[in-house]
């Protein structure tokens, strides 16, 4: 536990003393920052697979009162994730400075790392509340920094992410008027399926799909995820939305009466296959290559909130692998592409798609980037994306009637196939290319290259990964 | 009807008029004290819930409280934001300087 309290800490503090003492070389500090973070997360998970799941009350309250912390692999590994995607995201901003906005960047993005982990480690419904809410404060300060222009898609941002908070308090109090307790394993035992249980559960998942920009509450997310610098983009898309998520799946597979799963896990998996046919089908159409990719990220959220459904509605434990495993693929491999992308704006000096054609003859490694990423996202072996959907597809070919919700999958597999080749088949047109307006940075392009090739090799360490994320049957 | 369902009705009410004015209201400044009024309704509720037994339960006294808290440090970012998203319009070819 006090690996995992000192990774959450170290963030904290950096940020802190970031804003205090404005140190010239701040991208070095927190690029070291977030190597240090990452080695205690490493060592909290290893301590979390080695010892049973550690729980810690804070302050040393009895159990009704206490706000507790527990540590299971699952929020170490989640832990690890975030605190990779922060150095690989610090390490290509510090090289390329136009990337962040501008100097506040460096100690918004160490309290955006406090605050997920955090909220990984809290087991307890108010606790949640408050890190949701500083997830989200800094996420719009972080939007805000592009400048004028995205002062508005920031404002819009804030004001849904506010309203979908309250929805969730709402859900909160609801939950403590009737049971009296707020934390998560003590509810687990005490739910029944009655109406309160019913409102409240609603009013939460309404509440966390808005943050969380699911299907069809995710009409905010595309301006403000390419309105943002190209650094906030990529921490955005593969870590911010990813907190409601966890959130999500909390409430309903751990507190959650099993029979109103069932009922619900239906409208979820539903949501999911239609989140992935209109985000595809609105990144296939996008004139900005920013916003191609952040309709992407609506999209391949669907795949999470696929499996999340069809693990609630058949209680079928596979699924949950899946889940977290599209959590991480995607991170990693969104990562990638908006740091491509934004790499590719910018060097071309324009946003529009059209302009890419053949840009790989100036930029190969930021259209390899592309690529490569954009392989994972459709799901081709070797990367994570292909594990996670062969994990999902899996209990879905076993039975003849589950069918057609492998046919929905085909069918967003087909769409993001489709928009990355858009992209894809652009780049690699040996026609005359658009003349670069600045000179292409070959190290940038090779840091926005890493992440991609980590998913791409995600299939290699499967085996650990599976074990962690809870065992698959084999 | 006791005391506490009662206020317990009108905080819900507060919650659905904030919702409903956050989601259809144009406004920068009418959209922020629609959000306070959803907070408010909600903390509303948690108070009517607390007053349910005597002495009133002070848990739920101290989340309303941190409620406040992040409530009205959202509401501060709020303000600046819509301040700034709404300053006078610069005339073409001057650059907004940085904040």
């Amino acid at each position: 536990m006090n690996a995992a309290l000192l990774s959450l800490s170290l963030p904290l503090l950096a940020a802190l003393l970031l804003v205090l003492l404005r140190p010239a070389r701040s991208g070095l500090c927190v690029i070291l920052m977030s190597a240090a973070s990452l080695t205690a997360a490493a060592f909290a998970l290893q301590q979390a697979i080695s010892l049973a799941p550690q729980l810690l009350q804070i302050g040393g309250w009895e159990t009704p009162l206490a706000i507790r912390f527990q540590l299971t692999p699952l929020t170490a590994l989640l832990m690890v994730f975030t605190a990779g995607l922060h150095l690989l995201v610090a390490l290509y901003a510090a090289r390329s400075p136009h990337a962040t906005g501008n100097e506040d960047y460096w100690p918004l993005s160490c309290l955006l790392h406090a605050s997920l982990v955090a909220l990984w480690l809290s087991a307890d419904l108010f606790n949640l509340y408050v890190t949701l809410e500083l997830l989200s404060l800094c996420a719009v300060a972080l939007v805000a920094l592009a400048g004028r222009k995205a002062y508005r898609p920031a404002f819009n941002y804030l004001m849904l992410s506010l309203a979908g908070s309250l929805a969730y308090l709402f859900g909160v109090a609801l939950f403590y008027g009737r049971y009296g307790v707020l934390d998560v394993l003590v509810l687990a035992e005490l739910t029944e399926a009655d109406n309160t249980t019913r409102l409240a559960l609603l009013l939460m998942s309404v509440g966390l799909m808005l943050k969380a920009a699911l299907w069809p509450l995710h009409l905010w997310l595309p301006p403000a995820h390419s309105g943002a610098p190209t650094a906030v983009s990529a921490l955005l898309s593969a870590l911010v939305v990813k907190g409601p998520i966890y959130i999500l799946w909390l409430i309903w597979s751990q507190i959650a009466p099993p029979e109103l799963g069932r009922q619900a896990g239906f409208l979820f998996a539903g949501a999911g296959i239609l989140a992935l046919i209109s985000g595809g089908w609105s990144a296939l159409r996008a004139p900005r290559l920013k916003m191609l990719v952040a309709y992407s990220t609506v999209a391949q959220l669907g795949y999470a909130l696929l499996a999340l459904g069809l693990l609630l509605h058949w209680q079928e434990p596979r699924m949950e692998a899946a889940l977290w495993l599209f959590i991480l693929a995607h991170g990693l491999a969104k990562v990638s592409m908006f740091l491509a992308a934004g790499e590719l704006q910018r060097v071309l000096g324009t946003r529009r798609v059209r302009a890419l054609k053949g840009a790989s003859q100036n930029m190969p490694v930021a259209m390899a980037t592309f690529a490569v990423a954009g392989g994972s996202l459709i799901g081709l072996p070797p990367s994570g994306g292909f594990l996670a959907k062969w994990l999902l597809l899996q209990p879905l070919f076993e039975q003849p009637q589950h069918w057609p919700w492998a046919f929905g999958v085909l069918l967003g597999t087909l769409m993001s196939a489709a928009y990355v080749f858009r992209v894809v088949a652009l780049g690699f047109d040996r026609a005359r290319p658009n003349p670069p307006s600045v000179k292409p940075d070959p190290v940038a392009q090779w840091l926005a290259m890493l992440p991609a090739l980590l998913v791409l090799s995600l299939a290699l360490i499967s085996e650990p990964l599976l074990l962690w994320l809870g065992g698959v049957a084999r | 009807m006791s005391s506490s369902l009662f206020w317990m009705i009108i905080g819900a009410t507060l919650w659905l008029l904030g919702l409903h004015g956050l989601l259809t209201l144009r406004q920068a400044l009418r959209r922020i004290i629609a959000f306070n009024l959803m907070g408010s309704g909600v903390f509303l509720v948690m108070i009517a819930l607390a007053a349910r037994s005597q002495p009133s339960d002070p848990l739920l006294i101290a989340l309303v409280v941190t409620g406040l808290v992040v409530a009205v440090s959202a509401t501060a970012l709020a303000l600046r934001l819509a301040g700034v998203a709404q300053g006078p319009e610069h005339p073409t070819g001057q650059q907004e300087p940085r904040q």
